[in-house]
């Protein structure tokens, strides 16, 4: 059965990565309204973000390292966890600095951001990266439930 | 808020995060006081970054100007490309 806390971890990131992608969408023609709507997107990924963090962080300490790292290293698929494990581990940390960052700059700026060029252009692109970059973790993730369920098979036969 | 050194900071951190990544993996004893903070080196890498972007943040502050620019996301992003890469071209060689 899957863990519980992997399907809070997974389902709290991704709606923090598309609160981000919405994000995006309201600042490439930005006016009070759309401003207002993109700061609430942004809270909702930051607290998402976060949670996840958390939620995740618990889950690969408490399950994954006692229970799902050493079937996977055991296996012909150990470079799941030497590679790809490792690289998502590292590499989500870099997330929530981009998240606090990207939703900081939205309040600062708030209203001046209809004309202040620099300051949008660069909300788009960390929010941009953080929608990518989470969504390259994601599919890490993917990959890394699927040499379980490799490494679950390859053992029982 | 100083948004040159909040952007600043964040760059920093990061930079900081993938140098002890590669850092535990080459010493143990530096994974050991990792592992000390928090019962885990990954806790221990988590709890720091957080430490690091508040206290940098406090740094930049002192030193950076207000006049933020897109320059400065740019290096930013930059070195978020370099440091995933560089842990991604580590645990690959390394695996």
């Amino acid at each position: 059965m899957v863990n519980p806390l992997i399907l809070i971890h997974a389902v709290l990131a991704e709606i923090g990565l598309f609160a981000f992608l919405w994000v995006v969408v309201e600042m490439l023609n930005p006016s009070e309204i759309r401003i207002a709507r993109a700061q609430v997107a942004a809270l909702i990924g930051f607290a998402c973000l976060y949670f996840a963090w958390l939620v995740g962080g618990f889950y690969y300490i408490e399950v994954y390292g006692l229970h799902v790292k050493p079937l996977i290293k055991a296996s012909d698929a150990k470079w799941v966890h030497s590679i790809v494990m490792e690289v998502k581990e590292h590499i989500f940390l870099f997330l929530p600095i981009l998240a606090t960052l990207t939703t900081a700059l939205l309040y600062k700026y708030d209203g001046e951001l209809i004309d202040n060029r620099d300051a949008r252009l660069s909300i788009v692109l960390l929010a941009g990266l953080i929608f990518l970059m989470g969504f390259s973790i994601a599919g890490m993730g993917a990959i890394i439930s699927s040499g379980y369920r490799f490494a679950l098979m390859t053992g029982m036969t | 808020m100083n948004s040159k050194a909040i952007t600043r900071a964040a760059a920093v951190t990061i930079a900081l995060i993938a140098a002890a990544t590669l850092g535990s993996e080459l010493s143990a004893s530096f994974k050991q006081l990792l592992s000390n903070i928090g019962g885990h080196h990954w806790i221990g890498k988590s709890v720091l970054s957080v430490v690091f972007f508040g206290l940098l943040y406090l740094v930049f502050a002192k030193v950076s100007d207000e006049k933020f620019a897109l320059r400065d996301t740019g290096v930013l992003i930059g070195t978020v490309l370099i440091s995933g890469l560089a842990i991604l071209s580590f645990y690959v060689l390394h695996a």
